[in-house]
């Protein structure tokens, strides 16, 4: 057997992998403490629909992807906000609705397509060149905008109404928060596919969450993790040809179990004070 | 308890800070605050006492700027504050009820605090050297400093609420806004909270809305106690609002003679 690593298919999927993990473990830190987990996977299914018309009517996958993924965040975001419906709610309706859209979409078309199929399971190991490139643009744009806003987005996430009230422009930035999620999404869609993009979301940060008191640690742990599991994923996909999506959903679920086990706060809440 | 009591003549009222003039707001099935007009002035220890629902958060929000009048104003620093960003936001210090914050939140004592500066950083910044001395200063003024690198969850519930409040000073407030301080904490804590509130009003010449439903604690602090339910029923020093015939227009005749609670204040005013 040849040195995987010293195959171009294989370093992409690696680096996909890494991009992918990095961006979502660092975007879940925030879905985590602010509560859109839900979000994520409406989110998820909105761009899926996205990717079928896009196929159906001939334009590019990602252009629609974003499209509905966006539309999807802003609104559930909306009626969050106004109260007027109940977040789970709102998002059922979404997640079942767009995810009849996909099937109809799918339906209409003359031909089977396996490529579209990529964008519900994964399919990393077919990632090409320009999609690498289109997602380290969008994936450096999402980091810089988290960075640049770390301050107001952890506030957010604490108590976005004292944000509010202490002068931050608390509404205007949960919707760019909204945003960067619905495209951190839409990016991993080629590599974990709809279904799983929403682990990888949720997993790492939930994992670090269990490890650490602190905000800069939970990003910490939640990063390193996020590309630990992604590129382990892909190893061991590769290693024991299994698919790649479940590799690095399964590991990182492992882990989350591993840490809740033996959480320090966990052991904190049982010690005498 | 006379060591307590406000000190009205020598304690410095200036202008009004705060003016609701006929400040309604309603939610979709009817008003939460249904014609207040209200002057606080800077310097002055407000206490907001009424039933359960009677708007009393709802009066602390509206001075935040978080709702709208949907009729008449409110004037904060004689600025109407509609603006998203106006200023005068950062310079009210707000302690909002303790079980808005989820315990197991991810933070240390000094990031909490560091929160407080977010508004006056501003955007595109980062903390400087000046703004973690203002954290050490305000985890100072509430007794917390050698917290500074714990977490926020490992600590009782009192030590919680210092942290909150220097939260609220990190943002160098003018104004104070407290929503139930002392609610689920155990006595001798709240006590200490109680003095530590007094002393910043004290101290640090802050203008403190205090929000209680616990009449007796709140009576023999502020210089005014305003009753609320939904409408403002009375406003003035606690012996002129505690009486019987105000207290049952909004507790009902039943609640306040049956009051032993009433009795107990205007004991500690004779």
């Amino acid at each position: 057997m040849p040195d995987p690593l010293t195959l171009s298919f294989f370093q992409r999927a690696l680096l996909a992998a890494a991009l992918t993990g990095g961006l979502c473990s660092v975007i879940g830190v925030f879905v985590v403490l602010r509560g859109l987990a839900f979000i994520g996977a409406g989110t998820a299914h909105a761009a899926f629909a996205g990717v079928t018309l896009a196929y159906l009517v001939g334009l590019p996958p990602m252009s629609l992807a974003i499209a509905f993924g966006l539309a999807t965040v802003w609104i559930t975001g909306l009626l969050e906000e106004r109260g007027r419906m109940k977040l789970d709610v709102s998002i059922g309706i979404f997640y079942t609705a767009t995810m009849a859209l996909a099937i109809l979409f799918i339906g209409l078309m003359k031909s089977y397509n396996a490529e579209m199929y990529g964008y519900l399971f994964g399919s990393i190991l077919s990632v090409t060149g320009e999609e690498l490139l289109f997602m380290s643009l969008l994936a450096v744009l999402v980091v810089g905008l988290v960075m640049l806003f770390s301050k107001e987005f952890f506030f957010i996430a604490f108590d976005q109404e004292m944000a509010e009230a202490s002068g931050v422009p608390a509404r205007r930035l949960f919707f760019l928060l909204l945003t960067l999620v619905a495209l951190t999404i839409v990016v991993s869609l080629k590599t974990v596919g709809a279904i799983l993009v929403f682990a990888l979301l949720l997993l790492p940060a939930s994992t670090a969450y269990q490890l650490t008191s602190s905000l800069r640690g939970m990003v910490g742990y939640s990063v390193t993790l996020g590309i630990l599991v992604s590129c382990v994923g892909v190893l061991l996909s590769f290693r024991f040809d299994i698919p790649t999506g479940p590799a690095i959903v399964l590991l990182a679920t492992g882990l989350f179990f591993l840490a809740v086990a033996f959480s320090p706060k966990r052991a904190r809440r049982v010690a005498p004070a | 308890m006379e060591h307590i009591h406000p000190h009205h003549g020598d304690h410095y009222h200036g202008k009004p800070l705060i003016r609701f003039d006929h400040f309604t707001f309603r939610y979709l099935h009817g008003p939460a605050l249904e014609d207040i007009t209200l002057e606080i002035a800077d310097g002055e220890f407000i206490g907001v006492i009424g039933p359960n629902g009677s708007g009393k958060t709802t009066l602390l929000r509206a001075i935040l700027g978080l709702i709208p009048p949907s009729q008449g104003s409110l004037k904060i620093f004689d600025c109407a504050c509609q603006e998203l960003q106006c200023y005068h936001r950062a310079r009210i210090g707000y302690l909002p009820q303790k079980d808005t914050v989820d315990p197991d939140f991810p933070i240390t004592v000094e990031e909490t605090v560091m929160m407080g500066r977010a508004g006056a950083i501003g955007l595109f910044r980062w903390p400087g050297k000046a703004d973690r001395e203002i954290v050490r200063h305000a985890l100072e003024d509430v007794g917390m400093a050698e917290f500074c690198a714990r977490p926020l969850g490992a600590l009782s519930g009192g030590q919680q609420q210092r942290v909150l409040i220097a939260r609220a000073l990190a943002q160098h407030p003018q104004i104070l806004l407290l929503d139930e301080p002392t609610t689920g904490i155990d006595a001798p804590t709240q006590h200490n909270i109680l003095d530590l509130i007094q002393h910043l009003h004290r101290d640090l010449h802050l203008t403190v809305i205090l929000v209680s439903h616990d009449i007796h604690m709140i009576a023999p602090l502020a210089d005014r106690l305003a009753l609320l339910k939904t409408r403002l029923y009375a406003i003035g020093p606690a012996k002129e609002v505690l009486r019987k015939e105000i207290l049952a227009q909004v507790y009902g005749p039943e609640a306040v003679t049956t009051d032993a609670g009433h009795v107990l204040i205007t004991d500690h005013h004779h």
